[in-house]
């Protein structure tokens, strides 16, 4: 079977009155809104706003009951929905890898229905598992189980970017994940992001994920859509009350003074440890292991810097070792302000800092978008 | 020990056991896979029209309970003497364990996968082939087996309905009182069975492994 | 022409046969399955060896019973039992130690003694998963009893025997088809009698 592409790129996603009732409820009303070709929209809300609903009537995993969705001037109403949702990738919370297919199975799964020669398909898991850090030779032919909560994710990634779609939906894709790790895949998310370059609807429930991701923000409340703009717009410019609540300026401002770093860094683990002379292909198992995608490395005690799985993504000779791969970290005392602490981080353009109480870690401090913003 | 020997070597050859093993075999394997086949389809059929379910998997309940033996004899009206009453019975006999596995794993499939399976675009009959179908073979596995097993006892009774194989030997043996035939006919279809059913375990459980849940 | 005298005598020798092996089989099986629970060793090759015989074709396991204890009824009752046996042995055990071990707990703690646990809280527990068993086992040898009459043992399968020598079609209904409608009945027996039971266990 072959279905054709229906776009190339994505120039408009025009919701239209769009109405969606459970029983008595609305789950959307009469919505209206357009979404624009490239940009990375993303819908925000308390659960149960109808956030989700938002999203799955793009690809019709839920129709709605009234008004249309209008991508290029195409009714998706008018289309087969298999044909539409394999010119979109989709990715969710619980990423829902099939557990009796290896990763290679996975991700190439789509093409291979397309009718596409044996080796295509495998070059292009190659070129899909290469672009989310996965070497291709320890991954793809292993099943989901044996992999970390996220690296199941970017394989999720790989798999909705099968078919190059030009339009990505992803449902609250990194709401599982821990925060440390939840802000690395965002973090390379916003690089892949950029070469991509695709429309992508991406719904959430941390605000953070939204400053940081987002291009547009829509605030969804209710059934409906309270106020669509840019971050600053949110932080400076709130439509209501609930907005402000959401966004939660009033109480960052009134803390930005007093705030040190020890009362937003998160605890230190010792499974965040690795030894400097352990070999990187060692490495990669461990942290898949430990379900971990940054460590910090330690020589005899003392902090070398920080790795990620990206850095080990070229691990082929035994002898290279993680002392080879690390790369500097920034440190800060417990008792730095906050203000400092994120400008000091925006400056270097990291994420991500160790708290050191003397010589020993005491804790991790990632940086806080909205209060970035505002700084 | 070489007398215990030279009697087995003797039964065997006197009452043509290489031949009768394959008789045996042979129509052991054919109500086996048409079993199989047919008890796959139907699993398949009630998952796709759930109202059906319960009536059929009823019916073949009830088949289930009839006396084997009974069960070639009332067919052996319209199918005549030979192996065919007994090759029918067999999968008569068999296609409940096979269907109601096929059911209840077709069902016991986690919806997330389903749901995935439909947001990347899987058609319906995608979805039955790449994603339910491979996911319930463990299952699939297991009634497999129990109709093997089925397929092993009844076509053992197919001796005593001309149908030829084992059971043709354990007939002789006990119409005319040759205690060394039955013991040597009786051990080794007791062994053919047990051989199957350990090696259709042993593939049950690697299904469970590559494929069960975790 | 068979007369339906005989069909009587049969059906009546044959249900003799049937609920006389059950019994005995009751008889052994429940002690069994209580004496695995105290004796890992035993409960280990009990079911190895029950999952084994399972896979032996029945008409072997009569069969092998003719140059061993010879024909006629006891022989038959054997049989039937070795087959019998399982269902409810594997089924009592499975019930008997699938309890809560919290509660196990708590009625040593009131002072219960180990009868009274067995008694009043293993046992009812075990209902449900022994009714399946019995029933199962009553299925089953009313299925083993008509092979059985091949080595003497009476009952309706001889009617069918007889059928079989002359190929006479009535005589081989006349056999069947009484031993059909037992086993329907057997059955809808059995799920009346486990609703009846089990009701108050499960909910």
């Amino acid at each position: 079977m072959h279905t054709e592409r229906l776009f190339d790129r994505i120039d408009s996603i025009q919701i239209k009155g769009v109405t969606k009732k459970y029983g008595s409820r609305f789950a959307v009303k009469e919505l209206d809104m357009e979404i624009h070709g490239g940009e990375l929209l993303i819908l925000i809300g308390p659960s149960g706003s109808g956030k989700t609903t938002i999203l799955r009537m793009i690809n019709r995993m839920i129709e709605q009951d009234s008004g249309s969705v209008i991508i290029n001037g195409l009714d998706t109403r008018k289309l087969d929905p298999v044909r539409l949702r394999r010119n979109m990738g989709y990715v969710i919370q619980n990423i829902g890898l099939f557990p009796h297919m290896t990763i290679g199975e996975n991700i190439g799964l789509v093409p291979k229905l397309e009718g596409w020669e044996k080796n295509r398909v495998k070059e292009r898991v190659q070129y899909l598992l290469d672009f989310v850090s996965l070497p291709t030779d320890l991954f793809f032919n292993r099943y989901p189980r044996q992999l970390s909560g996220g690296q199941q994710q970017r394989v999720g990634l790989a798999r909705a970017l099968a078919m190059d779609p030009p339009l990505l939906l992803m449902d609250e894709p990194f709401g599982a994940l821990d925060p440390i790790l939840r802000k690395q895949l965002q973090e390379e998310f916003l690089k892949i992001k950029m070469e991509i370059g695709r429309t992508i609807v991406f719904v959430t429930h941390d605000i953070e994920e939204a400053f940081r991701l987002g291009d547009r923000i829509a605030i969804v409340d209710q059934a409906k859509i309270v106020q669509v703009g840019p971050p600053e717009e949110l932080i400076f410019n709130p439509a209501t009350k609930m907005v402000s609540e959401i966004v939660d300026t009033e109480r960052k401002f009134k803390h930005m003074d007093t705030l040190n770093v020890k009362d937003l860094m998160s605890p230190f683990d010792s499974k965040y440890v690795f030894d400097s002379k352990m070999d990187t292909c060692d490495a990669v198992n461990e942290m898949t292991g430990r379900d971990l995608e940054t460590a910090f490395i330690f020589d005899n005690g003392r902090l070398l810097g920080r790795i990620t799985m990206v850095d080990l993504m070229k691990c082929r000779t035994k002898t290279q070792k993680l002392a080879d791969v690390v790369r500097p970290l920034k440190t800060f005392q417990p008792l730095d302000s906050v203000a400092f602490a994120l400008s000091e981080l925006k400056k270097s353009g990291e994420y991500l800092a160790l708290i050191m109480n003397e010589d020993r870690p005491s804790g991790i401090l990632v940086s806080d978008e909205v209060l970035l913003k505002l700084i | 020990m070489t007398i215990v020997l030279q009697t087995v070597i003797d039964v065997w050859d006197k009452n043509l056991m290489t031949l009768r093993t394959i008789e045996h075999l042979q129509m052991f394997s054919i109500a086996l896979v048409l079993s199989t086949v047919i008890g796959v389809i139907i699993g398949i059929f009630i998952y796709s029209r759930q109202r059906t379910a319960n009536t059929v998997l009823n019916i073949l309940n009830i088949v289930e309970t009839i006396p084997d033996l009974a069960l070639i004899v009332i067919l052996l009206p319209i199918l005549r003497l030979g192996a065919g009453p007994t090759i029918a019975a067999s999968v008569l006999y068999s296609i409940l364990p096979v269907a109601r596995n096929t059911y209840t794993g077709l069902k016991g499939v986690d919806e997330q996968y389903t749901y995935v399976a439909r947001a990347i675009g899987l058609s319906q009959v995608e979805t039955l082939w790449k994603v339910k179908i491979p996911m319930s073979l463990p299952l699939i596995a297991g009634g497999i087996r129990i109709a093997l097993v089925f397929c092993m006892g009844v076509v053992t009774l197919g001796g005593l309905v001309a149908a030829g194989g084992l059971g043709t030997v354990l007939q002789n043996g006990i119409q005319l009182y040759e205690k060394d035939a039955i013991l040597v006919a009786g051990l080794w279809t007791g062994l053919l069975a047990v051989i199957l059913d350990s090696f259709a375990g042993i593939v049950e459980k690697k299904l469970h492994e590559r494929y069960g849940k975790w | 022409m068979v007369v339906l005298e005989t069909v009587l005598d049969a059906t009546w020798e044959h249900i003799i046969l049937v609920y006389t092996t059950l019994f005995i089989s009751m008889l052994v099986s429940i002690p069994f399955a209580f004496a695995s629970l105290y004796s890992k060793k035993l409960a280990f090759f009990g079911l190895k060896f029950s999952n084994l015989v399972q896979a032996v074709p029945s008409f072997a396991v009569v069969a092998i019973m003719v140059p061993l204890i010879g024909i006629g009824f006891t022989p038959a009752v054997i049989a039937i039992m070795l087959r019998a046996l399982l269902p409810i042995i594997k089924n009592t055990y499975i019930g008997l130690s699938n309890v809560d071990p919290e509660l196990i707990d708590y009625a040593q703690g009131v002072g219960m003694s180990q009868w009274q646990i067995n008694r009043y809280i293993r046992l009812p527990n075990a209902y449900p998963a022994m009714f399946a068993g019995i029933k199962f086992a009553a299925i089953l040898a009313n299925s083993i009893a008509v092979l059985t009459a091949f080595i003497g043992s009476g009952g309706l399968g001889e009617i069918i025997f007889q059928g079989l020598i002359g190929y006479n079609t009535k005589t081989l209904l006349a056999g069947a088809i009484p031993a059909i409608l037992l086993a329907i009945f057997i059955d809808q027996f059995f799920t009346l009698l486990e609703k009846r039971f089990t009701r108050s266990y499960t909910k």
